[in-house]
């Protein structure tokens, strides 16, 4: 045992409430320092639970300004008019908001650009997870992180200057700015956010459901399709939702490659024509509309409209997103 | 176990240990209060280099609950000072859940409930008013698994310090130095101490956590199982670390192993599913169990 | 069989799942290269002389060696005046009103002459009028030869002037020259159709419009231009070919027979006026074409520094890049401590309050809110209500950067929150447990030891909304962005400012006189996803560097 070493540093007795010499510092608080402490403590608290509400006061303000800028339109029977009529005059002195034409301009975009994107989202999400090796995984992912990173105006950019010419010139199309291109686009700018949540809800199914499925002599096709896939269902469809979300919400590739025609073609499922989508007539119009005119509110209305379909799609997406993370065990009972 | 109609000596006996009068702790309060009724070599506490006024820790039916779930269930003892404690028994007994009461670590468990006296150099520690930085400062803790700080080694032992509010660069170094030296670390780290902490090896890591835990004075060391995850070699020196510290600490450590038991420590306290079974010398406990549960542990039937 | 076509299958499934990945890289490959070939055109490419003039004598750039430029000048002056004779010499040809109000001026000055001589008393009144009579007749003839529309009556009239007599006649004075004019005009005739007068002029005007877009207005008309994009010729040599190729080759448009889209054909522009004096100067071009442009290879960096001329011409993105900056800068200052409080404040504080939940779901549908609808709001809000019922604070209803900034705050808050969540958690719960245990408290604890752990993934997630922020245009819109202003608005309340992204949609779609500058419009985009992209690379970095420094490498 070695001998006893003094101390280099001398602590000086401090007088606590017990009659204890060895433990120098008290351990119990003096009744200021107790108050001071829970008062700091609590203040802190509220500073803390003060920021956070910043989220909270910024979307009621969102929800309140737009609603309190759309009501009057609506207020007038808008909404009738809104989804019945195509006819959008809003410049007329008998003023028309009819935007069906551009309800049907986003809803063909869209789908559009899901017909293209989910499944070759799900394809490479399955690449990504279960095809690839570890090595080249790590010069795929960050192509589709580049692919999420790109502004939607270079996106549009490429749209409008070089797809536009090319569709025109190769394929004789009327417009280069249609429908396809825009869908196109949005396709594109769709796919990161599909395969990104596909492809951890593809990889939470984890090891035993897979292995399971080898053991039986599944190819990898059969497990991917019939044991995988519908196993991450949830998380996938969740995917697919958050991708209709980008897909509806996107403005500037839209406003670039959709060619702003508020027109419903004959043939509806004719890609080839010019569409307009609501966002791309809020982005266009506002400049034109006069400060608490009727043609602002409608616009407004049209964004009040937008909020709520990607409000709702949120909400889809929460649950099924919701129901991935809850154990497989706890679903069956 | 004290026996029913002691209960109150015991208190009585408690209240006189949480004010020590002497410097060392007599003899005869040892005997009396671990072998009631034995007469056996009693072992003494070095007086020489027991320092005046060595904290201690003493609980009285101290119960320890997560939710409804008991922790630890009427745990009575206390621990001597200058002195190694050893907690022992399978897993899950609530070992490391008595050991982290004692300086409030359960806290960070939002369910946990404690219920009974637990006393720390007579200090309630769950009483409200209880000034847990103070607690926590001088009643230091190892870890299971080395965790120290992803700074550099300097940095990781003056953490304490300079949360005490010492500056003064040379103050800092001379404790840095003195800790080291004292967690037998120093000859190894010298040349770089602005090396990362995470660098080192397993052994060395814990050997910097326990310096880091002397850099803020305790009287009191507490080590969960600080050898369970390192090699043989790594382990022999934080043991032999143990015995050199306990000149001037009190050290209580809980380990899976009981030969490391044995080796290390001077009293030996047997838990199992959170009750306190047995609590004597260990040199008693080892040879001469006094009950059942802990022979059958001690000899394997049960782990 | 059943195991061959389950093994084909397989094979397919995992051939098509490699091909959307490979077809995605092409797309990206596909999206970004010629956005980036056709970028790096703005910064090097090879300018001509008009070029550097350009950049000594618009007083936004003034820079470069201006005796070497003078020089150039000189030799490439040189180069290109027969073109500018030939010009000048078809187009009084075909400007008649020239020759005429020649030929009354010649008129004048001989009866000045004649009667000067008379006061001298060189010649008699009597002859005076005589010559003067002829001389009369004569500029009538002339000015109707020019007037006349067809080779016949201008030789009729000609030749009324070309009788033999009258020369003599007129011999010493200055009515010599009426003859002289009106047998060059004849001798022109013998090469042109009048009839074809106003054919030519179509043509003439439009090769004068090529060659002065190609070599900038002639030496008499320089500096007369207001708008800067007519005081120069082609800067760009690549553009100065195209102005070439346009110059020499006339595109024709016919009807086709079954009345489609009409068709396209190319004629060889000399052709037109075959057998005039103008032909030579196709010749000419082609031939001297860098003799008069002295192309070299500019590497022109200033482009992210430089101001730009109205419709983005000439010049640089460096407002743009500036707007842009500090647009984000002042977003992210805005949200990144908000965003850090209040993941830390989820994480550390109460679990599974009522709180908590209802500031987890603003979160994320904060995160699913269209950057149009974020437009809207900001108008609504910093544009409109704010100046309106809380004029203290400062806002007034016109664009400003700060509305613009803060509308990008609100968008960008949401990643901050959810990286600087996803950091704070992953630090081991080892750290706080042994930083507690030697004694800090809560927020002591969070400051020295999580807080500096979560460092990386915090970094990054910053980095990313910098990304972000820097390439959302729908926010700005309507709050912060214009197209075009002089310089950078003076207060941060006041004054919209440009930023590479809107004026990335302005100069694509908006912008007439950029459709003429190609390698702008390619360049503002190209600036503009450079810019997302090295933020994004850093993002990487830093994380894979600092994580490395926590693990002790």
């Amino acid at each position: 045992m070695q001998p006893a070493r003094a101390s280099t540093l001398s602590a000086e007795p401090v007088a606590g409430n017990s009659a204890a010499a060895g433990f120098d510092r008290p351990l119990l608080l003096t009744p200021g320092r107790d108050l001071a402490g829970f008062v700091g403590r609590l203040v802190g608290k509220a500073v803390l639970a003060g920021v956070a509400s910043v989220s909270i006061l910024a979307v009621l303000l969102i929800f309140a300004f737009i609603t309190y800028r759309a009501w009057p339109f609506f207020a007038e029977g808008g909404l009738v008019e809104m989804l019945g009529s195509s006819q959008w005059y809003p410049t007329h002195d008998q003023a028309e908001f009819g935007a069906l034409s551009m309800f049907y301009g986003s809803g063909i975009v869209t789908l559009g650009a899901m017909v293209v994107a989910v499944p070759l989202g799900l394809l490479a999400a399955v690449c990504l997870s279960d095809v690839m090796s570890f090595g080249i995984r790590q010069y795929a992912k960050p192509v589709i992180e580049i692919l999420a990173a790109i502004p939607s105006v270079a996106y549009g950019f490429f749209a409008v200057l070089v797809v536009a010419p090319w569709l025109q010139q190769r394929w004789g199309m009327d417009t280069g700015t249609n429908a396809l291109n825009a869908a196109g686009v949005l396709a594109i700018m769709a796919l990161p956010t599909i395969i990104s949540i596909s492809e951890d809800a593809i990889s939470a199914v984890g090891r035993d459901l897979r292995e399971g499925a080898y053991a039986l002599g599944s190819t990898r096709a059969e497990t991917m399709v019939k044991v995988v896939i519908p196993a991450a269902h949830s998380g996938i469809v969740a995917g697919i939702v958050l991708g209709i979300m980008r897909a509806v919400g996107e403005t500037m590739a839209v406003w670039m490659a959709s060619g702003m025609s508020a027109q419903i073609p004959s043939r509806w499922w004719d890609l080839g024509q010019s569409v307009r989508t609501l966002t791309a007539t809020i982005a266009q119009e506002m400049g034109e509309a006069p400060k608490g005119g009727s043609h602002r509110q409608a616009l407004f209305a049209l964004g009040f409209t937008l909020l709520a379909i990607t409000f709702c799609l949120n909400m889809v997406s929460e649950y099924f997103l919701a129901r991935a993370k809850r154990p497989a065990k706890a679903k069956s009972k | 176990m004290p026996k029913d109609d002691s209960k109150q000596d015991e208190v009585n006996e408690m209240k006189v240990m949480a004010q020590p009068q002497s410097k060392e702790v007599g003899e005869d309060q040892i005997a009396a209060k671990v072998h009631p009724d034995k007469q056996a070599g009693v072992y003494l506490p070095d007086e020489r280099t027991c320092s005046a006024g060595s904290g201690i820790i003493a609980s009285k039916d101290f119960s320890l609950y997560y939710g409804d779930q008991a922790g630890v269930k009427d745990i009575t003892l206390e621990v001597y000072p200058c002195s190694v404690t050893a907690i022992i028994g399978p897993s899950g007994c609530g070992k490391s859940t008595f050991l982290r009461s004692i300086n409030r670590m359960n806290d960070l468990v939002p369910s946990a409930r404690a219920e009974g006296t637990l006393l720390v150099n007579g200090v309630d520690v769950y009483d409200k008013r209880v000034n847990l930085v103070n607690l926590r400062q001088q009643v230091g803790m190892v870890f299971q698994k080395p965790n120290p700080f992803p700074k550099s080694i300097y940095d990781n032992v003056a953490y304490g310090p300079r949360l005490q509010g010492i500056r003064k660069r040379s103050n800092l170094n001379e404790i840095v130095h003195k800790c080291l030296t004292d967690a037998a670390l120093w000859e190894e780290v010298r040349d770089d101490l602005r090396k990362s902490a995470l660098a080192l090896s397993g052994g060395q890591q814990q050997r910097l956590c326990i310096a880091r835990a002397l850099a803020t004075r305790p009287k009191v060391l507490l080590m969960d199982e600080p050898c369970s995850a390192l090699d043989p070699i790594a382990t022999g020196r934080i043991e032999e670390l143990i015995r050199t510290l306990k000149s001037e600490y009190t050290i209580v450590i809980v380990t899976h192993n009981m030969q490391q038991a044995a080796r290390v420590s001077d009293m030996t306290a047997f838990f199992c599913l959170g009750e306190l079974i047995e609590y004597n010398l260990t040199k008693e406990l080892f040879t001469n169990p006094g009950k059942k549960q802990t022979e059958d542990y001690i000899t394997g039937r049960f782990g | 069989m059943r195991r061959r076509l389950r093994t084909y299958l397989d094979r397919a499934f995992t051939g098509s799942s490699l091909l959307s990945i490979l077809m995605m890289s092409a797309a990206l490959v596909i999206i970004l290269a010629p956005m980036m070939y056709r970028g790096s055109k703005a910064v090097l490419f090879r300018g001509t002389v008009e070029f550097r003039k350009m950049q000594l004598n618009e007083p936004m750039f003034h820079r470069g060696n201006s005796q070497a430029i003078a020089e150039e000048t000189e030799r490439t002056e040189a180069a290109r005046k027969p073109v500018y004779d030939l010009l000048e010499r078809f187009g009084a040809l075909l400007d008649t009103e020239l020759s005429q109000k020649r030929a009354r001026r010649l008129y004048r000055e001989l009866k000045k002459q004649l009667r000067n001589r008379v006061e001298n008393g060189e010649i008699s009144q009597d002859r005076c009028d005589e010559l003067q009579g002829r001389a009369k007749q004569l500029r009538n003839a002339l000015v109707d030869a020019y007037e006349a529309g067809d080779n016949e009556t201008a030789q009729r009239k000609l030749a009324v002037v070309l009788e033999p007599g009258n020369s003599a006649l007129l011999a010493g004075t200055v009515g010599e020259q009426l003859v002289g004019e009106a047998g060059s005009y004849a001798e022109i005739l013998q090469t042109m159709d009048l009839s074809q007068r106003g054919l030519y002029r179509r043509e003439y005007l439009a090769v004068k419009d090529i060659v002065g877009k190609l070599l900038g207005p002639p030496p008499e008309q320089r500096g007369q231009a207001h708008l800067t994009e007519f005081r120069y010729g082609a800067t760009r040599w690549d553009r100065a070919r195209q102005l070439l190729d346009e110059l020499l080759w006339k595109t024709t448009w016919a009807a086709q027979e079954n009345g489609g889209a009409l068709s396209e054909g190319r004629t060889k522009r000399a052709d037109l006026f075959r057998q005039t004096q103008l032909a030579r100067l196709f010749d000419i071009i082609e031939r001297d074409a860098e003799k008069m442009l002295a192309p070299k290879r500019t590497f022109y960096w200033q482009y992210f520094i430089d101001d730009c001329t109205p419709g983005h011409l000439f010049g640089g993105v460096g407002p743009e890049i500036l707007g842009t900056v500090l647009l984000t800068a002042l977003a992210i200052g805005f949200s990144v401590p908000l965003g850090i409080v209040s993941a830390a404040y989820l994480i550390e504080c109460k679990r599974d309050s009522c709180f908590v939940r209802a500031v987890r779901v603003c979160i994320n549908t904060l995160a699913g809110v269209p950057s149009i609808v974020f437009g809207l709001f900001g108008l609504a809000f910093f544009l409109d209500w704010l100046p309106a019922r809380a004029p203290w604070l400062g806002f007034r209803p016109g664009s400003n950067i700060l509305a613009g900034a803060l509308t990008l705050a609100i968008l960008v808050l949401p990643i901050i929150i959810r990286a600087s969540e996803e950091a704070i958690r992953s630090v081991p719960r080892t750290y706080k447990e042994a930083a507690l245990a030697t004694g800090a408290g809560g927020l002591r604890t969070f400051l020295t030891v999580t807080l500096p752990a979560a460092l990386p993934g915090i970094l990054t997630g910053i980095v990313l909304s910098l990304g972000r922020a820097a390439g959302e245009t729908a926010p700005i819109l309507f709050t912060a962005a214009v197209a075009w202003r002089m310089g950078m608005p003076r207060s941060l309340l006041e004054g919209g400012t440009r930023a590479l992204s809107y004026s990335s949609y302005d100069v694509a779609v908006g912008d007439r006189v950029a459709m003429d500058a190609p390698h702008n419009q390619y360049g503002m985009v190209m600036t503009l996803v450079l810019l997302v992209l090295l933020l994004n690379m850093f993002a990487i970095v830093i994380r894979s560097r600092v994580a490395r420094k926590l693990r002790g490498q």
